[in-house]
């Protein structure tokens, strides 16, 4: 006859309170908070951890800039050679994609600054063992990881694209191994310009909203003047009454030429990031100046917006 | 034991204003209470432990070192604001997390850390919703949290109980008693509130105008005192003056009588007054003292 099971009486488990746990395990210090403060962005400009409305924009944009890449590598594969008629192939995509960029760091940088100034989250990073430069550094590096991974993404499936395509792959690479370095170093440059104005301004208000008009008020207007002082011929004059109708006169202007035109255009904020585009790839500059006078153009419109946000930082208090 | 903080001479002005005049005390172990009016210095001593601002003389240390040449030394410090701070789309436990690392605590130590420390706030079940839902009182939680999800030696609390509802205030004086005597982390507290410190703190430190008006142990300001408090519905004059003509000085406050360094003969006499006048006697007994004596008390008037 087969034994009963055991009866067991009385209880079968216990729950325990440990209370209280002191943490003795490894404490990394600023490199650590740096980190964490660099991933954080990235994430916040991607939505990664946030609902799907806040991964729409990021999405769009990085898709944006690789749109005409892959136009240009269908037409490629199509058509052959009539693509190059069309494209200006790796020194010309910054250009073609500039516009999009300047709207992706008018959108995205006040992302990374003015929420926490404005919540006053700040105020907990500023307790913690990292100084405001440590903060601020790791959001402007966030920011410009994602504009190069922007810039970068177009121009690898452009790049894909050309050796895939070649009649011999191989040879491709040999004879344009050079284009690699130089989208690299041109990305490089446009990444630090796209990021530093957007995220300099970010420091200076509280709401997203008039960050990113400013920004892309700035670069609007630049462009714009540049335009009307170079290259507008005629313009609006006095207006007259003729048979009940407002009639505008026309006038001639006379545009700028010679070296003031080619200094003023360099005011052109979005024009900036350009020049040094076409010194990198070595071709044509749209500058007809000396290197040294875009160049120096480039280092003040991107040194003076990154020293803005480094001083806005250490003069803060909480 | 050498004290967690460590003021001394300590001088903060701002241009003609004096935030803090010479302030020297020690924090040890423990929860201690700073006490002060609005305008008393708290908050300029607390920027000064942070590192947050320079002194203009004298010097702040936190654990031994000096917390405006390094940040280093904020790894072992917490503190709760008394202001809102807190992001509103994210989830507490997302926040929690980061603020670790941001402390300097590996991503894997953080998470376990968090977990374990919303459940000492008693946030547990509610990690996963966005802050911005949350009430008031889970708010403060939060920020309290926040201060000690890496485990520091020492955290400042600012006014954590500012805008709480009875309820919400009790809970939060309860975690912070818990947190200064069963989680072994010291803790000082800053606020105006003196009911706060009595619930909670050990020692109290004193500050008025910019100064330290006193400091001791909690206990001292609250024993027995040698007042006597005598509380009768009526025949108040009477009293008096039966006391008076015996030598004995009383003073009326309310429905009360107050007799100052009352011994065997002050008592007799007291006996006989309440006899003579036909009184009805509803309390007799000394003076406990309360922190509210140190503000009656105070030289300066606060």
């Amino acid at each position: 006859m087969a034994s009963e099971p055991p009866v067991t009486t009385g209880p079968q488990g216990e729950v325990f309170d440990l209370g209280y746990q002191r943490y003795d395990g490894p404490r990394e210090g600023r490199s650590r908070a740096r980190k964490a403060i660099y991933w954080d962005g990235v994430k916040l400009i991607l939505g990664i951890g946030r609902g799907p409305k806040s991964k729409i924009l990021p999405l769009l944009l990085f898709i944006g800039a690789m749109f005409p890449a892959l136009v240009f590598v269908i037409i490629l594969s199509v058509a052959g050679d009539v693509a190059g008629f069309l494209f200006d192939g790796p020194a010309g995509y910054n250009g073609m994609i500039s516009t999009l960029l300047i709207m992706f760091g008018a959108i995205m940088a006040p992302e990374l600054f003015t929420p926490d100034r404005k919540d006053r989250v700040l105020d907990l990073y500023l307790v913690r063992p990292i100084t405001s430069t440590d903060y601020a550094m790791a959001r402007v590096a966030a920011f410009m990881s994602i504009v190069l991974a922007l810039v970068y993404s177009g121009q690898i499936v452009l790049q894909l694209g050309l050796i895939l395509t070649a009649t011999e792959p191989w040879g491709y690479i040999k004879d344009n191994w050079q284009d690699i370095p130089r989208f690299i170093g041109a990305g490089f440059l446009v990444a630090l310009f796209i990021t530093a104005i957007p995220m300099a301004v970010a420091t200076f208000t509280n709401r997203r909203a008039y960050a990113s008009v400013f920004v892309i008020g700035l670069f609007m207007v630049t462009a714009v003047t540049v335009e009307i002082l170079t290259q507008v011929e005629s313009c609006p004059g006095h207006a007259r009454s003729m048979n009940g109708e407002i009639i505008l006169d026309e006038l001639e202007c006379e545009p700028l030429t010679g070296d003031a035109a080619k200094y003023i255009e360099l005011l052109n904020f979005g024009a900036a990031p350009l020049f040094m585009n076409d010194l990198v790839f070595d071709i044509e500059s749209r500058s007809e100046l000396h290197d040294a006078i875009p160049i120096g153009a480039y280092g003040v419109y991107t040194v003076i917006p990154l020293a803005l946000i480094w001083w806005q930082y250490r003069r803060t208090r909480i | 034991m050498p004290p967690l903080l460590q003021a001394a001479g300590l001088t903060k002005h701002y241009g003609s204003t004096i935030a803090l005049e010479d302030a020297t005390f020690d924090v040890h172990e423990g929860v201690t209470g700073l006490l002060g009016p609005n305008g008393a210095g708290k908050s300029t001593a607390i920027k000064l432990f942070l590192g947050l601002i320079r002194p203009t003389s004298g010097s702040a240390e936190v654990l031994g070192t000096k917390p405006y040449e390094t940040v280093e030394g904020r790894a072992r410090l917490g503190y709760m604001p008394e202001h809102e701070c807190l992001p509103s789309s994210v989830t507490a436990s997302e926040f929690l997390m980061h603020m670790a690392q941001v402390s300097g605590l590996p991503p894997a130590h953080a998470r376990t850390r968090t977990a374990d420390i919303l459940r000492h706030v008693g946030l547990d079940e509610e990690r996963y919703r966005a802050i911005g839902e949350y009430s008031t009182g889970m708010r403060q939680r939060v920020k309290l949290a926040q201060a000690l999800v890496h485990d520091p030696v020492l955290v400042l609390l600012d006014e954590p109980t500012a805008g709480l509802d009875p309820g919400g205030r009790e809970e939060m004086l309860d975690l912070i008693s818990r947190t200064g005597h069963s989680f072994g982390i010291s803790i000082m507290l800053s606020t105006h509130l003196m009911g706060d410190i009595e619930r909670t703190a050990d020692r109290v430190i004193v500050l008025e105008g910019g100064r330290v008006a006193q400091e001791g142990p909690v206990s001292d300001f609250t024993k027995d005192t040698t007042t006597l408090l005598v509380e009768v519905d009526d025949h108040h004059d009477e009293i008096i003056t039966a006391l008076s003509a015996g030598g004995v000085t009383a003073i009326r406050r309310g429905q009360s009588l107050v007799i100052e360094d009352a011994g065997d003969a002050e008592l007799d006499a007291v006996r006989d007054a309440l006899a003579s006048s036909g009184a009805r006697l509803r309390r007799m007994a000394p003076h406990r003292g309360t922190l509210t004596d140190i503000f009656r008390d105070a030289p300066h008037g606060v």
